[in-house]
């Protein structure tokens, strides 16, 4: 092969690195916006399930992106009316049972959340997932019957993240987040997210059936099914208060 | 024939044989109250600590120790409850369910122990109703709690008001409750009395939302030495995934301290014992002294030395074996006496003890074989200082002997 040849295609290999780069960051961007948009309210089931054990709500979730949410729990009769808030980087809980509002400290923010095998955590960073990572495409699988984008997600050094790296596929038709590994920073894998029963909701297509697995826990999982979703909504940052977690149900 | 010429040997000086035979019985008195004190002692701390806090045993889901969490827990079985109560020794039991818990009133929030127990059993077990300063004891039944009283005081929160709770429940499910404030307890230690919280059982249950479950059921037995045995029968009734404790395992300060303690106690009863020792030889080295002329005489008429020999330390052996069996029988009532009419102790001592709640005693302990141990010691002791006779009847030169 002549040189002049050899460094025509370092050159075209080296162009498409950015190029590439920026694909997988805006497939991921295109997925986040996909189940989130700019604000949303849904109803949905939440199943924690443990080896011998199980215990189902419902919830509904109010969410302004990135910032705010708010999830008021409707079933089991003896959790109704809690509230959970976020508001940026803070959590707060309202017990109605003793008409308290409780911050969610930092040293807690690492527990289950109801119980579930989300944290407290999860429900405050989930949406730095486009900001707080560096996104490369890996390769192109099938999982679920859908051709799916494998995509590798690793932190930005100054990002507050506790995920040594992520592994998302994403559907190349509709840009559905199917599943999501999580590692530590060990390369353990630790759980994993998965997305079914892709249906239309709330004027899109996307998975309504979620499983998040933890992979040193045999026989746990929750499961989360959404029962409605509308998109983009009129909601207000004053929307996400205190004094609204009051009153809302 | 060796027996009874030792046997009549013994008689013919009453007084020698008293002498060596009463050495023994004071050294068997004395070792034996020493150890019955000190072994009492650790018995009655024991048991105090057992009663307080953990049981002698404790049945528990496994892992819970390690974990301390609700989620291992378990169902409170009847039958196997049934079972455990028919075990000879086994006096009382308590089941519980424990958890932490933040608890407030007004603006005074504090991180608190909060105990799910059965009123009537518990109060049985650790006598808690005794410890009510204020209020009413609960009923099973009942929706009020009892709170510690400086856990009260720091909260500002007396009876009749309410008590807010909130933690986490079985598998990480809210815990919250408003609670009614039905009395106040002092309890024994600082750690305990600024931050436990009880609850009627079934209440604690539906709060941490577990159902029939409990986290631990504690037994009680009536004596520390019978803990291997009701241990044993119990280990026969475990389900699969249960375990059992024992204090040991649950006050390993207290068991420490014991241990601690029971070294010196030991070294003190071995210069006990050495004292003993040098009585009992002294006395013997003495009646030799005494018989030197009979022995030579012996000799000089023919009678083999190997002969003597064993006729002395036949002698020997009865005499201390009976000095030991006296001693015995003699410890017997004053051990007994103690064991039922511990010492009363008085001053600061008291009331130490009075602050945690126990009965301010020197207890005794009236175990039977610690009173044969400590006579079997002293008679292998008095068989040692056959020694001296042995010794003395190879050198003895009969010429000698006779004209002394």
């Amino acid at each position: 092969m002549k040189p002049i040849f050899k460094t025509l295609i370092l050159m075209l290999w080296i162009s498409q690195i950015p190029a590439y780069a920026q694909n997988a960051k805006e497939i991921v961007r295109k997925a986040n916006e996909l189940i989130r948009a700019k604000s949303s309210f849904s109803e949905l089931t939440l199943e924690v399930i443990k080896p011998d054990w199980s215990r189902k709500m419902r919830m509904k979730a109010w969410a302004l992106e990135p910032d705010y949410s708010l999830i008021l729990i409707t079933q089991p009769a003896k959790d109704r009316g809690t509230v959970t808030l976020k508001r940026k980087k803070e959590v707060w809980n309202w017990v109605p049972s003793i008409h308290r509002v409780i911050k969610i400290p930092p040293s807690m923010m690492l527990q289950s959340w109801m119980g579930s095998d989300f944290t407290n955590d999860d429900l405050v960073r989930e949406s730095s997932i486009v900001e707080d990572y560096t996104h490369s495409i890996i390769g192109s699988e099938k999982y679920g019957g859908y051709v799916c984008y494998k995509i590798r997600l690793l932190p930005k050094p100054e990002a507050g993240v506790v995920w040594g790296k992520i592994i998302s596929f994403i559907s190349k038709k509709g840009y559905m987040e199917l599943r999501a590994d999580y590692y530590d920073e060990d390369g353990l894998l630790i759980k994993s997210m998965l997305g079914s029963k892709v249906k239309k909701m709330g004027g899109r297509i996307l998975p309504t059936h979620w499983e998040m697995v933890p992979r040193d826990r045999p026989g746990q999982k929750t499961v989360m099914d959404y029962l409605s979703i509308k998109f983009n909504l009129h909601l207000k940052a004053s929307f996400f208060s205190i004094k609204n977690m009051k009153r809302i149900h | 024939m060796y027996l009874l010429l030792s046997w009549r040997n013994i008689w013919r000086n009453k007084k020698r044989t008293l002498i060596v035979a009463s050495s023994v019985f004071f050294a068997v008195i004395l070792a034996t109250v020493q150890r019955s004190a000190q072994t009492g002692s650790y018995s009655y701390m024991i048991h105090s600590s057992a009663k307080m806090f953990t049981g002698y045993l404790q049945i528990q889901q496994k892992d819970y120790w390690e974990k301390r969490s609700l989620d291992k827990s378990f169902k409170l079985d009847t039958q196997q409850l049934a079972r455990i109560k028919t075990i000879p020794h086994v006096t009382g039991f308590a089941p519980r369910l424990q958890a932490f818990a933040l608890v407030s009133h007004t603006t005074q929030t504090k991180v608190a122990r909060v105990v799910g127990i059965d009123p009537q059993l518990e109060d049985a077990m650790t006598g808690l109703k005794n410890r009510l300063q204020q209020g009413v004891y609960p009923q099973r039944t009942s929706s009020k709690i009892l709170m510690a009283e400086g856990l009260a005081k720091m909260l500002q929160i007396g009876v009749g008001d309410s008590l807010v709770l909130y933690g986490q429940g079985y598998h990480g499910q809210i815990a919250a409750a408003n609670l009614p404030v039905g009395g106040i307890v002092k309890l024994p230690f600082e750690i305990m009395n600024n931050g436990m919280v009880f609850l009627p059982l079934p209440l604690a249950q539906e709060v941490f939302s577990t159902g029939k479950r409990i986290t631990s059921l504690p037994i009680m037995i009536d004596k520390t030495r019978h803990l291997k045995t009701v241990l044993r029968q119990t280990k026969l009734l475990l389900h699969r995934d249960q375990t059992i404790m024992t204090w040991d395992k649950m006050l390993p300060e207290l068991k420490q301290s014991i241990e601690f303690d029971n070294i010196s106690g030991i070294i003190m009863l071995a210069i006990l014992y050495i004292v003993i020792a040098f009585g009992v030889y002294g006395t013997v080295m003495m009646m030799m002294a005494e018989r030197t002329r009979e022995f030579g005489i012996l000799i000089s008429v023919g009678m083999r030395k190997t002969k003597l020999l064993i006729v002395t330390t036949l002698e020997t052996i009865f005499v201390a074996f009976l000095g030991a069996v006296v001693g015995m029988l003699g410890s017997l009532p004053i051990i007994y006496y103690l064991s039922n009419h511990p010492i009363h102790i008085t001053g600061e001592a008291a009331r130490i003890y009075d602050k945690l709640g126990i009965e301010a005693i020197f207890a005794f302990n009236n175990d039977p074989r610690l009173l044969l141990s400590q006579a079997l010691v002293v008679f292998i002791i008095a068989l040692a200082s056959i020694s001296y006779p042995v010794l003395f009847i190879r050198r003895l030169n009969p010429t000698e002997a006779i004209r002394d």
